[in-house]
C-alpha cells in the first residue's frame, strides 16, 4: 500500500514535470536470478546470457534519465524481488578493475548513466536506516550516477504526508526545483 | 549455547558446488564433522523457487543447531536468492517460534580484495540473524575471491593457509557451541599477501584473466561494446 502510493507520487510528480514515467513492476516481471556465470562479461559483453525480463530491464535502465529503485527496506537491505533485477544490470559495468575512492571497483561501461534514487519503506518496530543508507551509498560508488539520494519512509507514518516526502527526494537529485 | 549436534551448511552462490562459497564452507564443515557433528548441505538456488524446496529449506533450518550461510557478495549484499531464503526463512520463524536455541555462522566471499567491502552485506546478515531469533556466531569476509578459483580448500597451500587456520580455528569454538572467536574472524578474513600487493595484482594480473576468459569465447574485440547506447 505504501510503496504503491510512494510510486503513484513519484510517476504523478514527474509526469506534471513533462517526464515520461516507467513503472517496473518487478514481482510481475519475469527475471531469473543471475547465473553468476561472468557470460554477460566474456561471451556476449554487455548483454545477459540469459534471454527475459531481465535483459529489457537492464536497457531501460542505462536509457534513462533517472533510476529509482523502491523496496521494502529488508533487514537493512533490498527485498529479493529488487534484487533479482540489480544483480541482472551488472553488464552495464566492465568486468575490469580499477581503483576508485581508495577501492577496487569495476570500470565504467557507458559514459552516460542515469541519476540513482533509492528509497526504502521500513515497517514499525526495527531500524535498519543507517544500514539501508549505506547500502545505496555503496550501490552510487559501483554505478556512479551523475546525482543519488536514498532514503526511507516509515510504513505507520500519515500517507498524506507521501507527496512532500516524494518531493523532497526528487528535489535531492535535481530532477525538479 | 549447548553441544551442537547438526550443522547445516546453506549455500548461497548459483554456481553451486563449483564455487567458492562451497569450498570455504565445506572446509568449515568437514572440520566440524570431523569432530562429531553432523552435516547437511543445502543449495538455496534449488530451493527457493518451489513450494517443496521451501518447506525442504525450512526444514533442515529447523533441524540445525548451527546454520553457516556462505554465499558471494553481489551488488554489495547477497545474490537474490539468497535473500529470497532470508525472506522465506524470517516469514516462517514469525509464525512457527524455534523450539531450540540455533546460531547463524556468516562466510561472505567477493572478488574484492578489500574485506571492508563486505561489512554492509554482513550487517544485513546480522540484522536478518537478530530479527529471526538466530543468535549470531560470527562472520567471515574472504576477499579476492578469484585466487581461491572454487577448489578444495587446501591447508598446506601458501594461498589458503591462514584461511584454512581461521577455519580451523572457528571450528573448534562452533563444535563447543561458542560464537567464533575474533581471532579466528581474523585470521581467516586476512589476504595471504599484504592488501596493497593485491591492489596492484588486480589491476594488472586480473583485468588481462577477463581478457583471457573472453578470448577463449571469441569475445575479445566486444570487451567494451555497448548494446543499449542511445545516440544522444
Amino acid at each position: 500500500m505504501t510503496v504503491k502510493a510512494i510510486e503513484k507520487s513519484i510517476a504523478d510528480q514527474l509526469t506534471e514535470k513533462g517526464w515520461e514515467v516507467e513503472p517496473i513492476e518487478l514481482r510481475n516481471t519475469q527475471i531469473a536470478a543471475c547465473l553468476g556465470c561472468f557470460g554477460c562479461w566474456v561471451k556476449t559483453p554487455g548483454t545477459c546470457v540469459i534471454n527475459d525480463g531481465g535483459r529489457e530491464t537492464t536497457r531501460k535502465a542505462i536509457q534513462s534519465d533517472l533510476m529509482v529503485w523502491l523496496t521494502p527496506v529488508t533487514f537493512g537491505g533490498y527485498s529479493s524481488e529488487l534484487k533479482k533485477a540489480l544483480d541482472r544490470i551488472i553488464p552495464i559495468l566492465l568486468p575490469y578493475f580499477q581503483s576508485y575512492q581508495g577501492q577496487i571497483h569495476h570500470k565504467m561501461r557507458y559514459q552516460k548513466y542515469p541519476k540513482l534514487l533509492v528509497i526504502g519503506v521500513q515497517e514499525s518496530g526495527v531500524d535498519y536506516e543507517e544500514t539501508f543508507m549505506a547500502l545505496a551509498e555503496r550501490n552510487s560508488i559501483n554505478f556512479r550516477p551523475p546525482a543519488h539520494a536514498v532514503s526511507v519512509f516509515q510504513r505507520d507514518k500519515d500517507p498524506k504526508t507521501i507527496p512532500v516526502f516524494v518531493e523532497e527526494q526528487l528535489k535531492k537529485v535535481e530532477v525538479i526545483s | 549455547m549447548s553441544q551442537p549436534r547438526n550443522v547445516l551448511l546453506l549455500i548461497g552462490s548459483p554456481r553451486i558446488e563449483k564455487s567458492n562459497s562451497y569450498a570455504i564452507g565445506k572446509f568449515l564443515v568437514d572440520k566440524l564433522e570431523e569432530k562429531g557433528l553432523v552435516a547437511e548441505e543445502a543449495f538455496v538456488t534449488r530451493l527457493v523457487n518451489t513450494g517443496e524446496g521451501t518447506e525442504k529449506l525450512l526444514k533442515s533450518v529447523d533441524n540445525a543447531d548451527i546454520i553457516i550461510l556462505a554465499t558471494p557478495m553481489y551488488v554489495d549484499s547477497f545474490p537474490s536468492p539468497t535473500i529470497k531464503a532470508m525472506e522465506l526463512i524470517h516469514e516462517y520463524r514469525k509464525i512457527v517460534a524455534p523450539t531450540k536455541p540455533q546460531m547463524l555462522v556468516a562466510i561472505i566471499n567477493s572478488g574484492f580484495p578489500e574485506k571492508e567491502q563486505m561489512d554492509i552485506a554482513l550487517k544485513i546478515l546480522r540484522n536478518f540473524a537478530q530479527a529471526s531469533n538466530f543468535k549470531w556466531g560470527g562472520g567471515i569476509r574472504v576477499g579476492w575471491g578469484m585466487a581461491l578459483n572454487s577448489e578444495p580448500l587446501n591447508e598446506k597451500k601458501g594461498m589458503t593457509r591462514k584461511l584454512t587456520a581461521g577455519l580451523s580455528l572457528a571450528s573448534v569454538n562452533l563444535s563447543e557451541g561458542q560464537p567464533i572467536s575474533e581471532k579466528a574472524e581474523d585470521l581467516a578474513s586476512t589476504l595471504f599477501v599484504p592488501l596493497f600487493l593485491a591492489k596492484t595484482m588486480t589491476r594488472l594480473f586480473l583485468n588481462r584473466g577477463w581478457n583471457k576468459l573472453a578470448k577463449g569465447n571469441n569475445a575479445q574485440d566486444k570487451m567494451y561494446d555497448r548494446p543499449y547506447e542511445l545516440n544522444r
